[in-house]
């Protein structure tokens, strides 16, 4: 997890010995089951960044039933569940309903809603055994990855279909997941065109409320997709990839929410040369939500409507130049077109909005010297709403011992505005009152980071990273208030403006140690401080608490250990800070917990695994977000079985 | 309690008896031992009778000690066996065998071109090293380990694969004589 300079190093106290191994003919030797290091990409091992990897095999051995569930497992991000199908995930700070400071990619696809620049959690799904990897970087990524990559990124990859070929079946059940299935078959069209299609179906059971009654946040998931790999030649290669979903998801007001959609992708590689390469990429990602909204200021109940399409294209170049120099770069254009069917309670005007983004990147990594690495880049945008966005950063590497690093970096980003910030009308205009608006003149926030870090080896079979971190920000989002009006002389509407500023600090830091050969420890603990204040002369209805709803610490305690006859003992121990929530401009607290998920894995055969996972087992219930109070919705405990095979 | 309750856990897992099970690299390095006892070297690839065999890791090193514990006190046809590391594709020297590091998939054919003509046995774990002209791919197969070889390519390079390697091995390319 920790990106250690990993090696399959071992010493002296092996149980196989090596002499031993040496006896074996070529065919015994291809008999023994060994235990793998999984790939990284080396490069990112290398970034000056607080970078974490989630890799397939975490996610299969943590028993992970979804993707928030295995983002868990990083140590650089805040993972609180909401119900059962909303997540609050950020990382460094600003968790909140509305969360905005992190970008996520699913495979090269941007999947952050234009509504409120966050993620839906509940449609960010795969058969979790396809997924290569999930990086996670806390810090600003805009210099590569543009507006909204302001405290970090999530990149998720699936597995080349190459890489799974066969078929795969996997079903299970218990308290929650109810009940799931998955199967997914890869082959081949041509000796070099893989294929692999999947579907997947998971029924999730509701949460419940603090008297215990039902919290109505029960949801069933269906999803099926596609993806084909080809390499035409030794140089090129083609991806196509697609994916399709339809979810019911109880609502805890009331109703039924849907949530459907689907995505098309094509990517082409080609390798130039040992030092050059590019690669072109376009997709088309449709989203259709349906949320049933409660009544609001003498609006009544409805239904809000939202039909979002995107166009993307991006294309991309490296290089060398001269005989050091290392540049990257590319351009890309996005255009979304969003169709909104208007909720009384709930609105967006304009109701139809096409946006256009355009976006070119430029980095220059410059070896110093033979242990000293500079990257200097930026990214340029032009958005619709506030016209160009500029985010340069500038990192620098030292490698100062074997497998020792120093990096520090210096980044500024931006979150740009989103649909919520600037067309939102709560209720719609036809009611008496609005309670709440957008903001007509709201413009991007910005960010200037300040890192520090480490990354080593601690002998063979440990190894420690710590990331320190200072924050400033400016023009955050606040909620101001209107002139009282001539005849009720009340303050409505309130309405977005950029009236919050200040700074955030804290650090990352963890360790990953190998006792025995066939026992990992993962520890981690974070930090974040956090000092926002409303603007001299300004105001914000919510007293600068917004914005925030944070812990200030966690710690994670994770243990990976292989016991005999192919079992399998993955433990989860997580500590988190009381959450500071707003309630009305008054700071609300949810109260800390530790908490412990478990998986006990047998793999019978090489074709059939079992396992007994559970979450959440040191209480019957606790909750991770929300203002404490009857309606706040504590996650349960939960204990499911699942059965693997493969063919 | 919850905290006391989940440390109990924790210890339990950390007394649990653990089973023995190579490492992916520990069996790696014992394959690199045996390609050079079942590889035959023309009599050119070596400097003088009693020049060390050497198998060379170029890019980052994902042996740890297994290699040189896999090659401590052995020897081929007199030529004492000996490890030697390259940072970079620049920096290797004359051996017998290299091994291509995961972390040079950038530079890949250029390292490969480079060592043409010269008795090289290459070896890599990249993903179809074999077909983009090293002599021996490991691949990795539900946790076992695959020898796939590119037979034409050992040939153009004067080597001579034992049978008792190429047997269990998936033969990549045109099969030659």
């Amino acid at each position: 997890m920790l990106l250690a300079y990993h090696a399959g190093a071992q010493t002296a106290d092996d149980t196989v010995s090596t002499e031993n191994l040496k006896k074996l003919s070529v065919e015994e030797l291809m008999d023994l089951e060994v235990t793998s290091v999984s790939k990284r990409p080396e490069r990112l091992l290398e970034a000056p960044a607080s970078v974490e990897v989630i890799t397939g095999e975490d996610i299969r051995r943590s028993g992970a039933p979804s993707i928030p569930a295995a983002l868990r497992l990083t140590n650089n991000l805040d993972v609180a569940q909401k119900n059962s199908h909303e997540w609050v995930i950020s990382a460094r700070g600003f968790s909140s309903d509305v969360g905005n400071k992190l970008l996520v990619l699913s495979d090269g696809r941007t999947v952050y809603t234009p509504l409120f620049s966050g993620v839906f959690w509940d449609r960010q799904d795969y058969i979790l055994e396809d997924i290569d990897r999930i990086e996670v970087i806390s810090g600003p990524g805009g210099a590569l990855w543009g507006a909204n990559a302001v405290n970090g990124v999530i990149n998720i990859t699936t597995k080349s279909a190459k890489d799974t070929q066969g078929l795969y079946l996997d079903a299970g059940g218990g308290m929650d997941p109810h009940g799931f299935a998955g199967v997914r078959y890869g082959g081949s069209l041509a000796p070099d065109v893989s294929y692999r299609v999947y579907g997947k179906y998971s029924d999730w059971d509701h949460n419940a409320l603090a008297d215990g009654s039902d919290a109505h946040d029960a949801w069933h998931s269906g999803q099926g997709g596609f993806r084909i790999d080809a390499q035409p030649s030794t140089r090129d290669s083609l991806t196509l990839q697609g994916d399709f979903y339809h979810n019911g998801e109880e609502i805890q007001s009331g109703g039924v929410s849907t949530v459907s959609g689907g995505n098309l992708l094509g990517r082409w590689s080609q390798t130039l040369s040992d030092t050059s390469g590019l690669s072109l990429q376009t997709y088309y990602d449709r989203t259709h939500l349906i949320l049933p909204v409660p009544g609001f200021a003498f609006a009544p109940a409805g239904t809000l409507k939202d039909d979002l399409d995107t166009y993307d294209v991006d294309f991309q170049h490296h290089f060398q130049l001269g005989s050091h120099s290392r540049i990257l770069w590319g351009l890309g254009y996005r255009y979304t077109h969003d169709v909104v069917s208007n909720a009384p309670a709930l609105a967006f005007f304009p109701t139809t909005l096409d946006q256009s983004l355009f976006s070119g990147f430029v980095q220059d990594e410059i070896p110093l010297r033979e242990d000293l690495a500079l990257t200097v880049g930026t990214k340029v945008e032009h958005n619709d709403y506030t016209g160009f966005e500029v985010e340069p950063s500038t990192r620098l590497q030292w490698n100062f011992a074997d497998r020792q690093s120093l990096w520090g970096a210096v980044s500024r980003a931006v979150r740009a505005p989103s649909r919520i910030d600037h067309d939102i009308s709560e209720p719609g205009p036809d009611y008496l009152i609005v309670i709440l608006k957008g903001g007509q003149n709201f413009r991007s926030e910005t960010l200037v980071a300040y890192e520090l870090g480490y990354r080593g080896q601690l002998g063979p079979k440990a190894g420690a990273a710590l990331s320190t971190f200072y924050n400033v920000y400016d023009d955050l989002r606040s909620t101001s208030i209107s002139p009282p009006d001539p005849i009720f002389h009340l303050p409505f509407p309130f309405f977005f403006a950029n009236n919050l500023k200040g700074a955030t600090w804290g650090f990352e830091l963890s360790g990953d140690l190998q006792p025995l050969d066939r026992w990992r420890l993962h520890a981690g603990y974070r930090l974040l401080e956090e000092n926002l204040h409303i603007k001299p002369g300004e105001v914000d209805f919510n007293n600068a608490l917004n914005e925030t709803a944070d812990p200030q610490q966690q710690i994670s305690l994770r243990s990976s250990v292989d016991l005999p006859r192919q079992v399998q003992l993955d433990t989860d121990l997580r500590w988190i800070d009381s959450r500071r929530i707003n309630n009305s401009g008054v700071a609300a607290h949810v109260p800390s917990y530790v908490d412990l998920n478990l998986r006990l894995g047998w793999n019978v055969s090489h074709a059939l695994e079992l396992s007994l996972a559970g979450e959440n087992l040191l209480h019957d219930r606790h909750a991770e977000y929300g203002v404490p109070g009857p309606q706040q919705i504590e996650i349960e405990r939960t204990v499911w079985g699942r059965l693997v095979c493969r063919f | 309690m919850p905290l006391l309750r989940a440390l109990a856990l924790t210890l339990l897992v950390m007394a649990a008896p653990l089973c023995a099970a190579p490492s992916e690299y520990q069996v790696k390095a014992v394959f690199l031992f045996n390609f050079s006892q079942f590889v035959e070297w023309p009599s050119n690839a070596f400097a003088s009778p009693d020049a060390p065999f050497v198998i060379g890791v170029v890019g980052e090193d994902p042996f740890g000690t297994q290699l040189d514990a896999a090659v401590r006190g052995e020897s081929v046809a007199g030529h004492p066996l000996k490890v030697k590391r390259y940072r970079r594709a620049e920096d290797v020297e004359p051996c017998q065998i290299l091994f291509i590091s995961a972390t040079e998939l950038a530079r890949f054919d250029g390292i490969l071109s480079s060592l043409d003509g010269r008795s090289i046995l290459t070896v890599s774990d990249i993903e179809r090293a074999a077909e983009r002209g090293a002599m021996i791919q490991f691949a990795n197969q539900d946790n076992h380990l695959r020898l796939r070889i590119n037979v034409a390519a050992a040939k153009a390079a004067g080597l001579t694969l034992s049978s008792k390697l190429l047997r269990p091995a998936e033969i990549v390319g045109e099969r030659q004589g």
